[in-house]
């Protein structure tokens, strides 16, 4: 029997996690008939034969239908992507000043940063690091010299840097700045007939570095991996659902925020490695960030060598107090990435938050939608929503943009799992009550007190619709200043969260206290979990 | 319909597979500008024999001077290549007199000179086992295809070596066997074992330690202890550690375990990037693990091993996470339902 020209396998491997999940027609439409998330490392026949066999045996006159029987492996149509860590930039520089600047552009494109610079590195120290084994392009960079002395290290890294292209294992270079142009009167991304490029400056542009970043991320010599294809999706399902939406995809190699609306990206997407799950350098300030939100009572080295372990297998132990120690390396992760992207934080909150990636592959949904509201802390009323099925990637792999975006019309409803609503009042004054909140949904009305700094939790199943009347005290700040509003809200395994916390959040210095507010706070969300 | 016997076995491909023999072993040599590489692409190496000079303490000199426009160097001299030092400049006989520069890796002209990486103390890297050079990059490194097999490790530290293969048990076994009696072995330890142990192992003239886990402080403070003896400009004798598992506690896996007690006795070497154990395979080779082996890897089984039964499909875990389960049952008969993802075979 043929299968269904309208089966689709999509299948995303990702650097931790190997994901199928198969859509069909029913009824007339296409829907996800169901998705499979494991360790990487499996074969992709073999991941898909599972799911196919999975779907068999849960509705054997569905399979028959779609003509997916044995033997049709072969012949579902399939559409995968793949994760590849991101290229290694290594930035040379006079200072450490000049050499920062250019990394912190890099780090926003997608690019993995590496450096040294003449001043505490030397000649050696930046040959070395230059000629390392996996470096993808060497940047060099310096500031407009003011001095005898700044005249000499520019002279000198120049000299060093011919060297380094001089060698037949040089990696390309790309010249960055003005210096560089004044150097060499080159117009920008002009080749310079040797190999190598000038870029602009990462203080050029508006905003600052734009240009820059955005040379970067067409010079990535990874290609079309999932983040990117994952972030052409969000354009086509912003546009199909007329909605704001934000992807918040933190996997294994890196992570990728992005905001978009009904007409395109509101602002510069960031693709950020160093916002990976675990990151790769498990420096002191690494498992800090992520002890910070640990509620298991761990020292630092015993941390490290967890997260060392699960950099290692990042599928093992993910149960239990490792489902636990994911998740505060998620916040962690998202921290970051929330840190580096400014420009987005600075955007209204949006109508939607689409939260994607390896990170969150085994958590249960609540508790990644507080994790997401631990972190991301803008005023004003989102949905949540996870990418269960890691959809996004291969259906924004789809080079048709008329048959992406008539699939994600059609899959909207199934691409995403809702985990629920968030709302985030700002400006809340300390006291008793701050007001009171009145739910009207189909189960009826709830009504409680706001207590300032508390996460109150409201339970609201996914698919219902609910009205929500806040009545506060004093004027609060919810995307509009206000005393009285009321929005519509949307349901989720996480239910509606009323998170009347500080902005940002503030946390016990003590790691004891600080520990015994986080159990408080995720007690409701990991409920039930330990039988 | 696939019979459920043809499901279960295929559902053991979804296990997470570790290679316990890699045939083409690769290994790389890292080196820095002013290295001396000894070798060439293509050179069979054997065991011992000196693959690079590596400079302790790398400083920046004048070279030789840059070939003028009407000069020309024989052959072309380029950033990379290696200065052999005075009496070679312009050509001329050699001179008994105080070199006007010393030998060095080319960096960059400058002022009409070449600056050059040089240094009066190295330490010769030596072949840890035989193989040909695939790759030989000045300020980069070596790439070798080792002769024989490997077992591969998740971390290693310190300087490639060799020894012949000997068990210790555990700390006390490794404390115990602490004399000069095993200088030039390479000791497994199935067990606990730290940095201060090490450092005594090493300290008696062992060659190296195989650990099945090693806490990353302990591995911090042995690099660090390996720095300082570094600083002190004595020569090191090559010594490496290399964990097989990571940093939580767990036993050697029972066909590792059986591979090294086949090499018990016999040459092994110990390579840190990859990290490595190379040998030459025994005779008569162990018979592989049995298919359906699987070994635990973390959880409340951690450690233990037993046979696959069936894939037990979705199932929740604590904290309400919702995994793929598999049916194994122990070796001691007991039969567990445990996350497939905490589990391993080898092939």
């Amino acid at each position: 029997m043929t299968v269904d020209p309208n089966v689709l396998l999509a299948i995303d491997l990702g650097a931790a996690t190997a994901s199928a999940a198969l859509i069909g027609p029913v009824d007339g439409r296409r829907r996800l008939l169901g998705s499979l998330a494991l360790p990487a490392g499996v074969s992709e026949d073999r991941l898909a034969d599972h799911l196919l066999e999975r779907i068999r045996r849960a509705d054997p006159a569905l399979a028959d239908d779609l003509g997916l029987g044995d033997g049709a492996l072969a012949t579902v149509p399939r559409r995968i992507v793949r994760s590849a860590p991101p290229p290694t930039l290594v930035v040379l520089a006079p200072t450490v000043r000049a050499r920062l600047a250019v990394e912190r552009v890099a780090g926003l494109a997608g690019w993995r940063t590496r450096g040294a610079s003449l001043e505490p590195d030397g000649t050696i120290g930046l040959t070395r690091t230059a000629l390392e084994r996996g470096v993808d392009a060497l940047a060099v960079t310096g500031d407009p010299a003011t001095s005898r002395e700044e005249t000499t290290a520019m002279t000198e890294l120049a000299a060093t840097v011919e060297g380094i292209v001089g060698r037949p294992s040089a990696p390309r270079l790309i010249r960055v700045g003005e210096l560089a142009r004044d150097d060499l009167g080159l117009e920008p991304e002009a080749p310079t007939g040797e190999g190598s490029m000038y870029a602009p400056g990462p203080e050029a542009g508006e905003p600052p570095g734009e240009p820059l970043r955005h040379l970067l991320e067409r010079l990535d010599p990874t290609g079309p991996t999932s983040r990117r294809s994952a972030l052409t999706a969000l354009i086509d399902l912003a546009a199909a659902l007329d909605r704001r939406i934000e992807l918040v995809e933190v996997g294994f190699d890196g992570a990728l925020r992005a905001v978009a609306g009904p007409h395109g990206l509101e602002a510069s997407p960031a693709f950020v490695p160093a916002a990976s799950a675990v990151p790769l350098d498990l420096d002191d300030d690494a498992v800090d960030e992520v002890l910070a939100w640990s509620t298991v009572a761990l020292d630092r080295h015993r941390m490290r060598d967890r997260l060392r372990d699960l950099r290692l297998s990042p599928w093992l132990e993910a149960h239990g107090d490792g489902a636990r120690l994911r998740l505060a390396a998620a916040r962690a992760a998202v921290t970051r990435l929330v840190t580096l992207t400014p420009w987005l934080e600075a955007l209204p909150a949006p109508d939607l938050i689409v939260v994607a990636g390896g990170a969150w592959a085994a958590a249960p949904g609540p508790a990644i939608a507080l994790a997401i509201a631990d972190v991301i802390r803008r005023p004003g009323t989102s949905q949540l929503a996870f990418d269960h099925a890691r959809l996004l990637g291969p259906l924004g792999a789809i080079e048709d943009p008329v048959e992406r975006q008539a699939l994600f019309a059609e899959l909207a409803d199934d691409l995403l799992a809702p985990l629920g609503s968030l709302i985030v009042p700002l400006g809340l004054r300390a006291g008793r009550s701050a007001g009171r909140l009145t739910v009207r949904g189909p189960a009826g009305e709830t009504s409680l007190d706001l207590v300032p700094g508390g996460l109150q939790l409201v339970d609201l199943p996914p698919g219902q619709l609910a009205e929500v009347d806040l009545r506060f005290r004093d004027p609060v700040g919810m995307g509009t200043r206000g005393r009285h509003l009321t929005v519509q809200v949307g349901g989720g395994l996480g239910g509606l969260l009323v998170d009347l916390r500080d902005i940002p959040l503030r946390l016990p210095e003590r790691p004891e206290r600080r520990r015994a507010l986080l159990e408080a706070w995720q007690a409701a969300f990991w409920a039930g979990g330990d039988q | 319909m696939t019979s459920d016997v043809e499901t279960d076995e295929r559902d053991l491909e979804l296990v997470p597979a570790r290679r316990l023999l890699d045939p083409e072993p690769i290994a790389r040599f890292e080196l820095a500008p002013g290295d001396r590489i000894l070798v060439a692409e293509g050179d069979r190496v054997s065991v011992g024999m000196g693959l690079a000079e590596r400079q302790r303490e790398p400083r920046v000199d004048d070279g030789p001077p840059v070939a003028g426009a009407t000069e020309v160097d024989h052959p072309a001299l380029r950033a990379g290549d290696w200065w052999p030092g005075d009496g070679h400049e312009g050509g001329g006989p050699l001179r008994r007199r105080h070199p006007r520069s010393p030998a060095g890796e080319l960096l960059h002209p400058e002022d009409g000179r070449w600056r050059i990486a040089t240094g009066s103390h190295v330490d010769v890297l030596e072949a840890p086992a035989a193989g040909t050079v695939l790759e030989a990059i000045p300020g980069r490194g070596l790439t070798i295809r080792l002769a024989g097999s490997a077992l591969a490790g998740t971390s290693a530290a310190g300087i490639p070596t060799r020894g012949r293969l000997e068990r210790a048990i555990g700390e006390t076994g490794l404390r115990g066997a602490l004399d000069v009696g095993r200088a030039g072995a390479i000791l497994v330890v199935d067990g606990r074992i730290d940095s201060e142990a090490i450092i005594r192992a090493r300290a008696t003239g062992v060659r190296g330690v195989i650990a099945s886990s090693l806490a990353g402080k302990d591995l911090r403070d042995l690099q660090a202890s390996e720095a300082r003896q570094r600083a002190s400009l004595q020569p090191l004798a090559p010594f490496a550690v290399l964990v097989l598992d990571g940093t939580a506690r767990r036993p050697l896996a029972g066909p590792v375990a059986d591979l090294l007690g086949s090499l018990e006795g016999r040459e092994v070497a110990i390579v840190v990037d990859p990290p490595l154990v190379v040998f030459n395979p025994p005779s008569p080779a162990i018979p592989p693990p049995g298919r359906d082996r699987v070994r635990v890897m973390g959880g409340d089984l951690v450690g233990r091993e037993g046979r696959w039964l069936r894939g037990a499909g979705l199932r929740r875990f604590p904290a309400g996470v919702l995994l793929e389960a598999a049916t194994i049952a122990l070796d001691d008969g007991e039969v567990a339902t445990v996350a497939l993802a905490d589990l391993e075979r080898f092939v």
